[in-house]
């Protein structure tokens, strides 16, 4: 089983490949030939500088790293919650991504009122919050007020309601 | 000279102009601590309020004023919260953030206010006695210089990345660079790499990216792991007595200041350079100069490593108002939204500026004091209450973080897919902070990624090839000291590796 830091090696190495393919590949218009910098010159050289330090990173022998010794921070090294993964809350984690996803594509329908204090109110929730009378008027109030803020005040202009109220 | 600098010192100083440079610091505080709105963001989200006004003076006080703020404010929700809303207070939370969480939230705010104030001040100072020598200095750089000098400012990332994460700091770079090449470009006619998408099509934006880097993973990891928003947080709020810094910190970090002033000045002063480099170079160069055990408090809370990146960014945000009223070239992001707010006043920013209209260009310019002394009086009283947000329930702080860093994003642009590629680019930097990658240097790569390019490719056409990188006595000297960058950690890093052959 590979670490996760040949892993990201790997994923980077696929990254800057299939970049350097799409840069090769680029399209040059007839008249941008003759160019001594054409659109894809830099791109090619970022691609074949990320290849060869990924590949690096890819052979470089496990343990060596920063993720050893002295360079753990207090902050540093996240690594230990893939140490000892059963003493974190993974779910509330990821849960927290797809509701951001979530909120994301429902800013469109249902507006920005709506769909920011159900994004707070149930983010709160999933997190363990249990006073909701606290909650719901502070997620809305809040709501409301950024968008007071951005709309009415900074003038530029946030959808407020459902998409149905202006059909 | 002193005519004119009269004239200045008369516009500033009116009730009007005092007030609005005194709201402008106020707004920027305010908004720039929300972790989602860097300056950036901030300035340009107040650029149609103060058009309103008329007076281009005024205007340019109030945004000065904004800018000053949202920096500082920036620097304390990377204190509090390590969601740095700009790139140029990403160091700050590189010890300001461990300060807080080992219960010193107070004293972090406490330095960055005093070092944010000399840096500031001690900028305008220079602004106005070097002004127009600075100038005919940065005239001098072409595409040529400036393209080295962005090589120097990337290759810096080798130097402030910790003992084997060079590599890793260089792969990052060069991934910000290759993501900054994404959508149009002002050198060629078509839009790269934007594999059919037209959300892609203006390229990627700065403050998605930033808040996908930095507040996303935050959110996650503290919805991860309860005790990480529990330390600190609550215990803090209560210690309002530990805001004091004492004789001995004071001593510590006046050098410091006094260098990184300069330091943070001269390096705002070149056009593309900007707060961010300073910053980082700032922290690196503090960290270099330390005493071996004052070193090894770098990254783990050293006052230093917060006074160094605050002193520099603020110096060098004064300093980048230089290239911008003497030669109409930005010095960064930031002020590129100012250049626009000038043009759109039907003011020419340029040398003539200064003789046109005097008392617009020293009128900002002594409203810097005052906007200074705004700041120290605004924010030290104010940190106590700051430091507050950080005893706020988690179940309220996660989604509130999330959300504010969802909202700087579509603020503006109203667009959804730009709120998805930020939750895309946070689940990339979790993944990253697992496998221990820095992610600052990433950030810079895509900073500086189009000005990189666009000088790259200036001096290749004014050369007809590469050679300008030796022929140009000022471009070799800045290639040479790129290549000690790089170089010199990579061989530190080999060498310590064959002297622990154990660990492998």
């Amino acid at each position: 089983m590979l670490s996760i830091n040949r892993w990201v090696a790997l994923g980077l190495l696929a990254f800057s490949s299939g970049y350097g393919y799409l840069a090769f590949t680029y399209r040059i218009l007839p008249f941008e030939r003759f160019l001594a910098m054409k659109p894809n010159t830099l791109p090619i050289g970022l691609a074949v500088a990320g290849m060869i330090c990924s590949i690096a990173l890819l052979l470089m022998p496990e343990g060596q790293d920063s993720a050893s010794g002295e360079e753990k921070t207090v902050l540093g090294s996240d690594h230990k919650y893939l140490e000892s993964p059963g003493d974190y809350e993974w779910g509330k984690g990821v849960a927290l991504l797809v509701l951001a996803v979530v909120y994301a594509l429902s800013l469109r329908q249902a507006g920005f009122l709506l769909s920011t204090s159900m994004f707070l109110i149930i983010g709160g929730v999933m997190l363990g919050e249990r006073k909701y009378w606290i909650l719901v008027p502070v997620s809305c109030f809040a709501s409301f007020l950024v968008w007071y803020l951005v709309d009415e005040v900074l003038t530029i202009f946030m959808r407020p309601l459902p998409m149905i109220f202006y059909q | 000279m002193w005519d004119q600098m009269l004239l200045g010192i008369q516009t500033a100083f009116t009730l009007q102009n005092m007030l609005f440079a005194g709201l402008g610091c106020f707004i920027g505080t305010i908004i720039g601590m929300l972790p989602g709105l860097g300056p950036m963001s901030v300035v340009a989200i107040m650029i149609p309020v103060s058009i309103q006004i008329g007076d281009p003076s005024t205007t340019l006080i109030l945004l000065a004023g904004v800018y000053y703020g949202a920096i500082f404010g920036g620097s304390t929700s990377s204190i509090l919260i390590n969601a740095p809303g700009e790139a140029a207070v990403v160091a700050t939370s590189f010890d300001g953030y461990p300060m807080a969480r080992k219960g010193q939230a107070g004293k972090a705010l406490t330095i960055a206010a005093i070092s944010s104030f000399s840096g500031g001040t001690i900028g305008a100072i220079f602004l106005m006695g070097f002004a127009p020598a600075l100038a005919s200095f940065a005239i001098l750089f072409w595409s040529a210089e400036y393209f080295a000098l962005m090589l120097v400012g990337l290759s810096a990332v080798a130097a402030f990345a910790g003992k084997g994460k060079v590599l890793k700091a260089l792969m990052m770079t060069l991934l910000g660079l290759m993501l900054s090449t994404v959508g149009e470009s002002s050198l060629f006619n078509a839009p790269r790499f934007t594999l059919g998408l037209l959300d892609l099509q203006s390229g990627i934006h700065f403050v998605t990216l930033a808040m996908g880097l930095f507040a996303v993973p935050e959110a996650f990891f503290l919805a991860l792991d309860v005790l990480r928003g529990k330390k600190g947080g609550s215990q803090e709020a209560r210690e309002i007595s530990n805001l004091r810094i004492n004789l001995k910190e004071a001593k510590t970090i006046a050098p410091v200041i006094g260098r990184q002033s300069i330091q943070g000045f001269l390096i705002g002063v070149m056009p593309g350079a900007g707060a961010t480099i300073a910053s980082f170079l700032g922290y690196a160069v503090e960290r270099n100069l330390a005493k071996p055990e004052e070193r090894k408090e770098f990254g783990q809370g050293s006052i230093k490593g917060l006074s160094a990146p605050e002193t520099a960014n603020n110096a060098a945000s004064t300093g980048s108002f230089v290239p911008l009223l003497t030669l109409g070239i930005p010095g960064s992001g930031t002020t590129a939204i100012l250049l626009g707010a000038l043009i759109a006043l039907n003011l020419q920013p340029g040398p003539l500026l200064m003789q046109d209209r005097p008392e617009v260009f020293w009128s900002v310019i002594f409203s810097m004091y005052f906007g200074n002394i705004i700041l120290l009086i605004l924010n030290l009283p104010l940190v106590p209450y700051i430091a507050r947000l950080l005893a706020i329930p988690r179940t309220y702080l996660i989604p509130f973080v999330l959300f504010f860093a969802m909202a700087g994003a579509y603020i503006g642009q109203n667009n959804a897919t730009e709120l998805l590629l930020l939750i895309g680019f946070g689940v990339f930097a979790i993944i990253m902070r697992f496998a221990d990658y820095p992610l600052p240097p990433l950030l810079i790569g895509f900073v500086l990624g189009q000005l990189f390019e666009d000088n790259f490719g200036r001096a290749i056409r004014n050369a007809n090839g590469i050679q300008f990188l030796w022929e140009r006595p000022m471009t070799l000297a800045l290639v040479i000291a790129t290549l000690a960058f790089v170089l010199v950690p990579l061989y530190r890093d080999w060498r310590s590796r064959r002297k622990r052959p154990s660990l492998g």
